[in-house]
């Protein structure tokens, strides 16, 4: 099993009247974020990010969302950028980057690639669409996301592994030349990582190139459906997707005892799930976004807002594991046993946690917990 | 030669891409699925009277065109002169109370845009201009020389664009709270982002009304069909937002004659909107409907439908009709 520690950087001080407001996400005024108090929060996140190496972590994930409480990170290669130079050996995932979101898919080249060459291929390069607040946020039309998504990989990808100067004719980006210096060191170009929200043209797309499938906060059994799909689509290309290309991301809180753990954890978990994904349903589901098809599916899913959802059944589904570590230990060996993954995108700073558990919590996860997963590893 | 069905007549020639396929008489609008069913109950007032010259009301043609890689729905009913109806955002796909108003004195031909009610997306269309050559072509597979134009909201927008780029086309013009202006100072609430109760209180004067139209649980047709209708929207209109910056710069190539109608209390649009369209078209006229919000064709159709009918008139005295 692979253990990445993966970081949104919220922004916890939220208004006293949030519980009020629509969403944490587009319309929460920025006069809420307060600069001086970003600059010692940014400073402690990229120190917990960077503590992860001393602790045997495989790698860290920085991620990007745009305008909103919930994920401070609307440049993910900046944070890459400053993790880079402050680590040696751990790999660094951006999920990020979301390609219809920029205007060039050549910046996107471009930066990942010097971040590869900087790092010494320590990168692993996410492509997203972002999500659908950002369709707002940015003023970008989510009905062409999934055609300029689509475009812009297929050109990032040739521009990482054809010598240029290459021409480019697409719908979206008509370029002359194609010519992106630096390449990127790893060979044929970074590993690519692929979170999504259970669309089956992701799935199968994702395995019809061998790119690492993410799932993002859902329920085990609805897991279990999305990685069901993506081995589906491995065995239609003609192979057996391995496990460490799926991935889990899963907010963990490990403390001494159970009783500890949830006494502490509550309030995290809640926070993340209740107030930092508290959105506004038409911003979360622009028109386009997804297939008319993908849209039936999502009706008839019952899925509701993570908003609804108790701790307690929080809990019980999957969507966060909390306890002492045996109990994280148990019940994280049952989920990998129940969906098959073996890539584990840990979120061990959890909504509006401190950086003393935040400490204590990768501390505990990466001595009493990982251990348990890596024995395991030759048997795999 | 036209063809007559029902008491009601359809065109038969026309360009060979054109496949006149089945046409039918439809019974009321309430036998239809989904969304506009729900509008359409909303908006039909009992024992009004009103009947098309041809046949009873709620009765029309409907058929489907194989045009620009797709089949394309178009309803149509009434004698008289050509008159091209340009439906808004939402709502397409029905044959509504204020469709029988118009029929009474014009062949009211309504066409579901790309994408709208009953007609297939085509993947080309994917900006205003797009929407334009569309209906220019409609035009030439129906074998209109002009039409008198009539649309609300996107529809309106759609009328003034096709003055713009074929002014001959057009006979005469109606908007009923168009968009396509971009007015930075008077902004177009983001109706993309509203939910329900906001749709409700941005769309409507009569809240009963309202509710009825846009029910406070919808059902999983009504939620796909919307989600169809409002991507279609997007192509058009996300960006920029529901307008062509450059529309102010050419509106003086519009000849037909102009009648801007708009809701008093219409909160999505503002009336600077109608005040601009005014300014920049020559000639054109601006009235208000009162007691009524965005959407005037829904919400007073008697009303809104006299007031383009006046406006038609004074038209025959000056040659146009």
């Amino acid at each position: 099993m692979r253990f990445f520690m993966f970081h949104l950087m919220p922004y916890p001080h939220l208004p006293a009247d949030f519980d009020e407001r629509e969403s944490a996400w587009v319309t929460l005024s920025n006069s809420n974020y307060d600069p001086k108090v970003g600059t010692g929060l940014y400073n402690r996140y990229l120190d917990e990010l960077e503590y992860a190496e001393r602790l045997g972590f495989d790698g860290i994930c920085v991620n990007e969302h745009h305008q909103n409480a919930y994920g401070t990170m609307p440049a993910p290669n900046l944070m890459a950028a400053a993790l880079v130079r402050r680590t040696e050996k751990l790999q660094i995932a951006i999920v990020g980057n979301g390609l219809p979101l920029r205007d060039h898919p050549l910046r996107v080249a471009e930066e990942v690639a010097m971040l590869d060459v900087i790092s010494g291929g320590r990168i692993i390069s996410g492509f997203v669409r972002g999500i659908g607040d950002e369709y707002f946020s940015m003023s970008i039309d989510p009905s062409t996301s999934r055609e300029r998504y689509s475009e812009a990989h297929d050109l990032i990808i040739k521009a990482w592994t054809t010598d240029g100067p290459f021409r480019w004719v697409g719908k979206h980006y008509r370029l002359n030349y194609v010519n992106v210096w630096p390449r990127p060191l790893q060979q044929p170009h970074p590993p690519i990582w692929i979170p999504a929200f259970g669309s089956t043209e992701t799935m199968t797309w994702a395995a019809k190139n061998h790119y690492t499938y993410l799932s993002v906060f859902a329920p085990s059994k609805l897991l279990k459906r999305w990685f069901d799909g993506y081995r589906e689509g491995a065995n239609a290309a003609g192979y057996e997707a391995p496990r460490d290309k799926i991935g889990i991301l899963l907010p963990i809180y490990v403390a001494e005892t159970d009783r500890q753990a949830h006494a502490e954890g509550r309030q995290y978990v809640t926070w993340l799930y209740h107030k930092g994904l508290k959105h506004k349903f038409e911003h979360l589901f622009p028109p386009g976004y997804m297939t008319d098809h993908s849209w039936g599916r999502f009706l008839q899913s019952g899925l509701g807002a993570y908003s609804d959802v108790s701790y307690e059944d929080l809990v019980s589904q999957g969507y966060a594991v909390v306890g002492s570590p045996a109990t994280v230990r148990e019940r994280l060996a049952e989920l990998a046993t129940e969906l098959g993954f073996g890539l584990v995108n840990a979120l061990l700073h959890i909504g509006d946690m401190p950086h003393d558990h935040t400490i204590r919590n990768m501390e505990l996860f990466a001595r009493e917990v990982m251990p348990h997963f890596r024995a395991q590893r030759p048997a795999a | 030669m036209r063809l007559t069905v029902g008491g009601l007549t359809w065109p038969t020639e026309g360009p060979a891409r054109v496949a006149l396929a089945d046409p039918v008489v439809r019974g009321t609008v309430s036998e239809q699925p989904g969304i506009i069913p729900r509008i359409a109950a909303a908006c039909i007032v009992p024992n009004r009277g009103n009947r098309g010259m041809n046949g009873q009301a709620g009765q029309y043609v409907a058929q489907h065109l194989d045009l620009g890689g797709g089949r394309i729905h178009v309803m149509r009913a009434g004698a008289g002169e050509e008159l091209l109806f340009l439906h808004p955002a939402a709502g397409a796909g029905i044959w509504l109370p204020f469709h029988d108003l118009l029929a009474k004195n014009f062949d009211v031909i309504s066409p579901d845009h790309p994408g709208f009610g009953e007609s297939d997306r085509l993947e080309w269309i994917d900006g205003m201009e797009d929407l334009v050559y569309f209906y220019l072509d409609l035009l030439d597979a129906l074998g209109l020389e002009a039409v008198h134009v009539v649309g609300a909201s996107l529809g309106g927008w759609l009328g003034a664009e096709l003055a713009v780029h074929q002014p001959s086309k057009v006979r005469s013009l109606v908007m009923v709270d168009p968009i396509g202006l971009d007015l930075p100072e008077h902004p177009v609430e983001d109706i993309f982002g509203m939910n329900p109760d906001e749709l409700r209180a941005s769309l409507f004067s009569d809240q009963e009304l309202a509710l009825r139209v846009i029910p406070p649980e919808p059902d999983l047709d009504m939620l796909m069909r919307a989600f169809k209708e409002k991507t279609s929207f997007a192509r058009l209109a996300w960006q920029p937002f529901c307008c062509n910056p450059k529309l102010h710069l050419r509106l003086h190539r519009v000849t037909a004659p102009t009648l801007v109608l708009w809701g008093s209390d219409d909160r999505l649009v503002p009336l600077a909107h109608g005040e601009r369209y005014r300014d920049l078209i020559d000639g054109a006229r601006l009235e208000i409907i009162d007691d009524c919000g965005h959407a005037p064709l829904l919400e007073q159709p008697e009303r809104t439908t006299e007031a383009i009918a006046g406006f038609h008139e004074t038209l025959v005295g000056a040659g146009v009709c």
